[in-house]
């Protein structure tokens, strides 16, 4: 019979343990006791911005709470936690997905007027439910040592049977592919893309596989001529710890496509209002700070992105590619296409 | 002398409410997130579902069947060696691999994916190193992403499940089989083949099993290797075309052919248990090799040690020295380690508290509703991490509405979440995504001491709960701490739920890890990796030496 009481009092000890430890931890992100606090839930994974969150709660006092979380998962979180979200600010990667949060209800209009003087208007929603922090470039990389320049155009053109067997890209499950699908998506049309995106998958050097940066070793190996990647990451190949990816870097020319035409895809990621925040003038506080001239050269030389700031000052890589064209659409259009451009990737068998 | 089944429910039920109350509790608990996700997927197929369908569904089946059967296959058949050889042979080394050929399953599979894909890529150490030496090697023969290289990736980092299983029911029960044969004049491979192999078959299915849950529920390594699973599916669906509702009836599809297989699995099992009962369990002599055997069978278990452990480990060791200041400079490795131990303890705890509750009355109970309600209690395993993940916040969200008056008159009006913002919301994710390896390791720790000893000590006139205690936990101690290690080991390296369920400011070892590894940066996310692998190192190391202890 002891043993039966024993079992229960472990029995009840364990829970409330467990319920203590909740109680106790619940604590964080609550603004109880007039503490000034800002809530994140974001999708951004860089040491860079942890760096900037510190930096700002140094200057202002203002604690930042980070939960960090896949984008789509975390505006689901927001929209079930509804009025008591202790949610403030949203932040991610990819302009399709600031619009869908917007369109999620989630978000409200940001309204300051250093904001406005930092980004411009094209880099924020056009309510400004959300601001952008930084872009990146879409781009095509070549082998310099086979390809000239002078072939390459556009992202049309990579569908052409020039290429054939000669390029690489990575799955169509990554964001950076269904971004770029629903660009054009929204500048040629449905029916061009969908051809479009069976003449990329007919001219792929290998079945997709690995992330941007295998992309660009594959260049190098001779496995294809070009690839589709993103600009930041070879600026990461170039600060490699290994020096053969450094040679990797070396050995790669960076392409800006449809110069002549509709631009190169840019994507941006951005910190959206949430519509329920509690403190909601320390989260415009930090997007002011976020978007100033010192902490965008410090997005830029950190992580290689584009500042949205045009003050902010460019890392030495990025000065040397120069000014280009970037695609001059709205970003909520990439959000309106890209359940469709994932759509076209499948039919077309873009795996 | 067995009693009749209907007089022991009766009995049972009229003296034991609470261990039945209990366990039922706790089984609702655990049961109510994945049923949500049931009644999910039932709703109405929206607009994107005949798309889905037809270019997702059918599209992703038969990548995702090879890619279990063969991983099964394999790791069934690695596993079952390799605990043949260190359960039934003497050589050099043995008792270091006993448990060393566990360690494998410390190293997260995503992690171990990146970290061959990077050696083996062109500017990995193999081909770096064979152009140094003037070879000229094509760069596609090195290439492991691919589904052959996920088969290999799956197998050598889960075939422990099977190891650990198999060797513990070789020791402990296949000396009378394997002596017998020995008469007969069997040895070496028919032995294995004709004996060892089918004896083991609940133990092999037992830690196939596991293998496979693992391999369909993983998103890290098919993600990077390109391969496009059904759990790829669900992701498209949810973070592509932003369909929640289609992701999670896919999941639930996914859910319901898992269940099927199971219960199919359990029908062919039920057959088998005559075999089982009657079987004489004696411990196995292992025999002593010498000479070119005894060199060989060194070999043969060092090389899967090395490849499984010690080169990717090396490889982790050589990126951390490179990145070691600068990621350390920025990450405060003791918290994270802190939070690591903390939450995997906490839900390793309750998950083998509610295992052992539940086990034992169903055990008990031996009723076809406490069986069924056992297998709900485990399905949480099969299924992908975000979809369970969404299931416990609408859980932990409709409570903490609930609970909002008493919030209120506890004076945090302001703020009415408060268990949905706690750890409780974590660790309750845990506790319903991997029932799976507590309870299978309890239940069969209970299938194995069978009734007899607990019908003698009710006999003796000890009720069933003096009885739970006094005999039956002690008996079960080898594979509950079995169950709490494989557990364990299993939060500390778990993602996806960590991501979504965690409050704020919570990082481990395994989102500092994803954070850089997810950036393609698997030089920075080296030293995390090797944390992790030393929490899992210390573990099974642990577990090892209580395991021994206890049975001298």
């Amino acid at each position: 019979m002891k043993k039966n009481i024993l079992f229960k009092l472990i029995a009840i000890a364990s829970l409330t343990a467990v319920f203590a430890t909740g109680c106790a931890s619940g604590k964080a992100g609550q603004a109880d006791g007039g503490e000034k606090v800002v809530n994140v839930y974001s999708a951004r994974h860089y040491d860079v911005d942890q760096q900037l969150y510190e930096k700002f709660t140094k200057e202002t006092g203002i604690r930042v709470n980070v939960i960090e979380g896949n984008a789509q998962e975390l505006i689901e979180r927001i929209k079930r936690e509804g009025e008591s979200t202790p949610a403030d600010l949203f932040i991610t990667v990819d302009g399709g997905i600031l619009s869908s949060a917007k369109t999620a209800g989630i978000l409200q209009p940001v309204e300051s007027k250093t904001i406005d003087s930092q980004v411009p208007s094209h880099l924020r929603d056009k309510d400004n439910h959300w601001i952008g922090l930084s872009t990146r470039a879409r781009v095509i990389v070549y082998a310099k040592d086979r390809v000239d320049p002078s072939q390459l155009s556009t992202y049309e053109d990579l569908a052409s049977d020039k290429w054939k067997g000669k390029l690489l890209v990575r799955s169509s499950t990554h964001l950076y592919n269904q971004s770029l699908v629903a660009s054009l998506i929204a500048l040629n049309g449905e029916e061009l893309t969908r051809e479009w995106a069976k003449g990329i998958a007919a001219n792929l050097a290998r079945d997709p596989e690995g992330g941007d940066r295998d992309q660009a070793k594959a260049v190098v190996a001779g496995i294809g001529d070009i690839a589709i990647m993103n600009s930041y990451y070879v600026g990461h190949l170039s600060a490699s710890e290994n020096p053969e990816e450094v040679k990797v870097a070396e050995s790669i020319g960076v392409f800006f496509p449809n110069q002549e035409t509709t631009g190169t895809h840019v994507n941006i990621s951005g910190a959206g209002l949430i519509k329920h925040s509690r403190n909601k003038a320390n989260a415009i506080k930090l997007i002011e700070f976020l978007t100033n001239e010192q902490s965008q050269a410090a997005f830029s030389a950190a992580n290689f992105e584009f500042p949205v700031n045009p003050k902010a000052e460019l890392p030495e890589l990025l000065k040397s590619w120069g000014e280009f064209k970037a695609q001059q659409i709205d970003f909520a259009v990439l959000g309106e296409h890209n359940a469709k451009a994932v759509e076209i990737m499948n039919e077309a068998g873009w795996k | 002398m067995p009693m009749p089944d209907r007089f022991r429910v009766s009995e049972f039920a009229r003296q034991h409410k609470v261990w039945t109350s209990i366990s039922l509790l706790s089984a609702a608990c655990v049961v109510l997130p994945i049923l949500s996700v049931f009644w999910n997927g039932l709703r109405p197929a929206n607009e994107n579902w005949a798309h889905i369908r037809r270019h997702m569904l059918w599209d992703h089946v038969p990548p995702t069947i090879r890619l279990v059967v063969f991983a099964c296959a394999a790791s069934a058949m690695l596993g079952a060696a390799l605990a043949w050889l260190v359960a039934a042979y003497d050589f050099p080394l043995r008792r270091l691999f006993r448990w060393a050929l566990a360690l494998p399953l410390a190293v997260p599979p995503y992690i171990a994916a990146y970290t061959y894909g990077n050696m083996l890529s062109y500017t990995g150490i193999v081909q770096q190193t064979l152009r140094g030496m003037g070879v000229r090697a094509n760069p596609a023969w090195f290439d492991i992403m691919s589904e052959p290289g996920a088969v290999f990736i799956f197998t050598m980092f889960l075939y422990p499940y099977v190891f650990l299983i198999t060797r513990a029911y070789l020791e402990k029960s296949g000396g009378s089989y394997v002596e017998n044969a020995r008469l007969l004049g069997r040895s070496g491979l028919p032995l294995f083949f004709r004996v060892v192999l089918p004896i083991s078959r609940p133990a092999l299915a037992g830690g196939a099993a596991l293998v496979a849950y693992e391999t369909l529920s993983d998103y890290g390594v098919v993600n990077y290797y390109g391969i496009q699973t059904l759990t790829i599916a669900i992701f498209k669906t949810w973070f592509g075309m932003y369909d929640i509702e289609s992701a999670t009836r896919l999941g639930a599809l996914f859910l319901a052919g898992i269940l099927a297989v199971v219960v199919l699995e359990r029908l062919l099992r039920r057959r088998r248990r005559y075999s089982e009962t009657t079987g004489r369990g004696a411990p196995l002599k292992p025999v002593r090799l010498r000479g070119a055997k005894a060199a060989l069978a060194t070999a043969a278990c060092l090389a899967a040690l090395a490849v499984a452990f010690l080169i990717p480990v090396a490889q982790l060791a050589q990126w951390a020295g490179w990145t070691f200041e600068s990621v350390t400079l920025r990450a405060d490795f003791g918290k994270l380690a802190v939070n690591t131990l903390k939450a995997s303890l906490l839900a390793t705890a309750l998950i083998l508290a509610v295992s052992v509750i539940v086990a034992n009355t169903v055990r008990m109970a031996r009723s076809g509703l406490h069986a069924a309600i056992a297998k709900l209690l485990t399905a949480g395993y099969a299924i992908p991490g975000p979809i369970i993940a969404i299931g416990v916040l609408s859980l932990f969200i409709a409570l903490d509405r609930l609970l909002a008056p008493l919030y209120a008159g506890m004076g945090r009006g302001a703020a009415p979440l408060v268990l949905s913002l706690s750890l409780a919301m974590l660790i309750a994710g845990y506790v319903v995504r991997f029932m799976a390896t507590g309870y299978n390791a309890v239940e069969s720790g209970f299938e194995r001491i069978g009734m007899k000893y607990a019908e003698a000590s009710r006999t003796l006139g000890a009720g069933p709960t003096r009885t739970f205690f006094a005999v039956d936990l002690p008996m079960i101690r080898g594979p509950l701490l079995g169950g709490a290690a494989l557990t364990f080991v299993e939060i500390a390296k778990e993602l996806p739920l960590t991501m979504l369920l965690r409050p704020f400011n919570f990082d481990t070892l395994a989102t500092k890890a994803y954070q850089y590894a997810g950036d393609e940066r698997i030089y920075q996310a080296a030293a995390p990796s090797l944390m992790i692998i030393g929490i899992g190192l210390a573990s099974v190391f642990i577990l090892h030496h209580m395991a021994g202890s206890g049975q001298k």
